[in-house]
């Protein structure tokens, strides 16, 4: 995935300033910036949910800058959303049957019944005991993880996670942790946000920063987190760089 | 072999719907629909005819309010017009009825889509207005006495527009029993496909739009594509009802396009419980039978003489409407069958 140039402003507010930076397939990424700093609307702009103002965005080497976000879902980017949304009134299982019943993720799963495939994501996440249940009675760190289901249905090639952790207790964020790992492992490119680098720092190889929707920084998380810049816009918020 | 496997699939699950008291309820019910006619006179085989008409007239409109979530102040249009095209084609084209009606609800599809397009892309409240004003305009339209006499100088010894709207159409049969037997069959296919469509996987695509549009699209639903279908098939079904209610009255005029029709619709799916087709059934029942006997009360000059306008079923209805969003938002479907269960239940002595 290419960023060029990318912009957003809303009324007087610069929400992402000239950001341009480069993915590539397999890569394990993830995004860092204060609360504020652009981050969703970034994630937004990339998975169809908002237009920028200006720049492009290219995937799989096709220009999908503005494009519907179900097009972009069927071409393999797919993200997950910070405030969890599920279908309230279906159970598990149908939330998974959903994105098994788009055009991309129909491809590979009516070769298994979309009923069983939807089972087998499920599993794979860890709620298969609770599929004929809604999603109202799941704790929060299992609707994360209802989540990670649902996009796994579409059977993506990059997935943007926006701060899966958030709210999480310690165990949880572990399970989510895992399941993360791995995804990666099996080859899906994974971009992901959190506003504290401490949960990011073990977990990818690669970090970009950003700061009121400027680009900061690029590289390896230790070196990220001495930069003088990230320093200076963390500044402020005390301990969580003496702690990483 | 596959067809062996769907056919013992069948049977099972017949078997165990049979089984529960909704289906024990609903064969009771089944049973006794097809008796009516020997027993009764026309006059409640005519009732009968309106409440089956309207069932159907209802379940449309809760399948697309109910399980797609786009709530429609416009179905009127699916009635008028499927009316207009059926009474038409069997007035002056002599088509057979069965022809008409599909032809009615193809063209009611058709016009739908029309509308539908860019009405869909309104939400909520709009999508309503949009459907409402769209009920106005060709009401208005129809109505008008100008385009009667420019049809009729076209196309003479037709009549397509003006107040009279067209009449003498035929019914089905001249033995009321085969007509009604043919109602019943057409409503009872209707209501089976609905409630499957709901339960099949496109219906948990629909209902995926119902419950978070912006993450079915998401999950990467194209939910225009979805909207314009369910619109489609709700359109379809409520135009076979507007076909048959044109048969039933003998005639259509532009009446049929008011937003009275609508609200009816709405009513009866409300009044029964949303997203399940069976509390149309129930809705409408409740609806063409209280209305009947509210109009029988009207017309006794002592007790109008008591109540004033107060007998009148839309003022009723608008009270009772009020009470089951206050007590029972869900409908009375589920609480009316668990009460006759507790009954049945009872009479068994458990």
């Amino acid at each position: 995935m290419e960023i060029k140039n990318l912009t957003k402003k809303f009324a007087g507010l610069t929400a992402v300033n000239d950001m341009s930076f480069e993915i590539h397939r397999g890569e394990f990424v993830g995004l860092i910036g204060p609360n504020g700093a652009g981050k969703t609307t970034i994630f937004n702009l990339i998975s169809g949910i908002e237009k920028p103002t200006s720049g492009t965005i290219r995937f799989d080497g096709r220009d999908i800058t503005g494009m519907a976000t179900h097009k972009i879902v069927n071409l393999g980017l797919i993200r997950t959303f910070q405030l969890v949304r599920s279908f309230k009134f279906m159970t598990l299982l149908d939330n998974i049957n959903v994105s098994c019943l788009s055009p991309r993720g129909k491809r590979i799963a009516k070769d298994y019944g979309i009923d069983e495939y939807s089972s087998t994501i499920l599993a794979s996440v860890g709620l298969i005991d609770k599929a004929r249940l809604p999603p109202v009675i799941l704790p929060h760190g299992d609707l994360r993880k209802l989540q990670i289901g649902k996009a796994l249905g579409t059977n993506p090639q990059l997935l943007l996670l926006d701060e899966p952790f958030s709210g999480l207790s310690h165990e949880e964020a572990v399970a989510i942790t895992d399941l993360i790992k791995s995804l990666h492992s099996d080859g899906v490119t994974v971009f992901v946000t959190g506003h504290v680098l401490r949960e990011l720092m073990g977990l990818v190889p690669r970090v970009i920063a950003m700061h009121q929707g400027k680009f900061i920084a690029d590289g390896p998380p230790k070196e990220v987190a001495n930069n003088k810049i990230v320093l200076e816009a963390y500044l402020g918020r005390g301990g969580e760089f003496a702690r990483t | 072999m596959k067809i062996n496997y769907e056919f013992s699939d069948f049977k099972i699950y017949l078997r165990d719907w049979i089984r529960t008291f909704r289906g024990k309820l609903t064969v009771l019910c089944l049973i006794g629909f097809v008796l009516l006619p020997l027993t009764a006179d026309s006059y409640i085989i005519g009732i009968f005819n309106t409440f089956m008409i309207f069932t159907v007239f209802a379940a449309s409109w809760d399948f697309l309010a109910g399980f797609v979530g786009q709530v429609s102040f416009g179905h009127a249009i699916f009635l008028g017009i499927a009316g207009y095209v059926t009474a038409f084609t069997i007035r002056y084209l002599n088509f057979p009825w069965g022809l008409s009606l599909i032809l009615g609800s193809v063209i009611a599809v058709l016009f739908g889509l029309i509308i539908g397009v860019p009405a869909l892309r309104l939400k909520g409240p709009y999508l309503a207005l949009g459907t409402l004003a769209m009920s106005l305009i060709l009401y208005q339209l129809f109505l008008m006495g100008s385009l009667a006499i420019l049809w009729e100088n076209a196309f003479p010894g037709t009549i397509l527009f003006g107040t009279d709207g067209i009449g003498q159409v035929p019914p089905i049969s001249p033995n009321p029993s085969i007509s009604y037997l043919v109602i019943f069959l057409i409503m009872c296919s209707s209501l089976i496909i609905l409630t499957h469509l709901g339960k099949s996987k496109l219906g948990t695509i629909f209902k995926s739009i119902r419950d978070d549009e912006t993450g079915a699209k998401a999950s990467g639903i194209n939910t225009t594509k979805y909207k314009i279908l369910a619109f489609m098939i709700s359109g379809f079904f409520a135009g076979i009802a507007g076909g048959l209610y044109t048969i039933r009255l003998s005639g259509v005029n532009p009446g049929n396009y008011q937003p009275l029709y609508s609200f009816y619709a709405i009513i009866m799916a409300s009044v029964g419980g949303l997203a399940t087709i069976s509390g149309s059934v129930l809705g409408a029942f409740i609806f063409v039978f209280l209305g009947e006997i509210l109009r029988l009360l009207g017309d006794n000059p002592n007790i109008s003489d008591m109540f004033g306008g107060f007998t009148e079923p839309i003022f009723i209805f608008s009270v009772i409407l009020i009470l089951i969003i206050r007590f029972a938002e869900h409908g009375l479907l589920k609480p009316v069958l668990e009460r006759l269960q507790e009954v049945w239940d009872l009479l068994l002595g458990r």
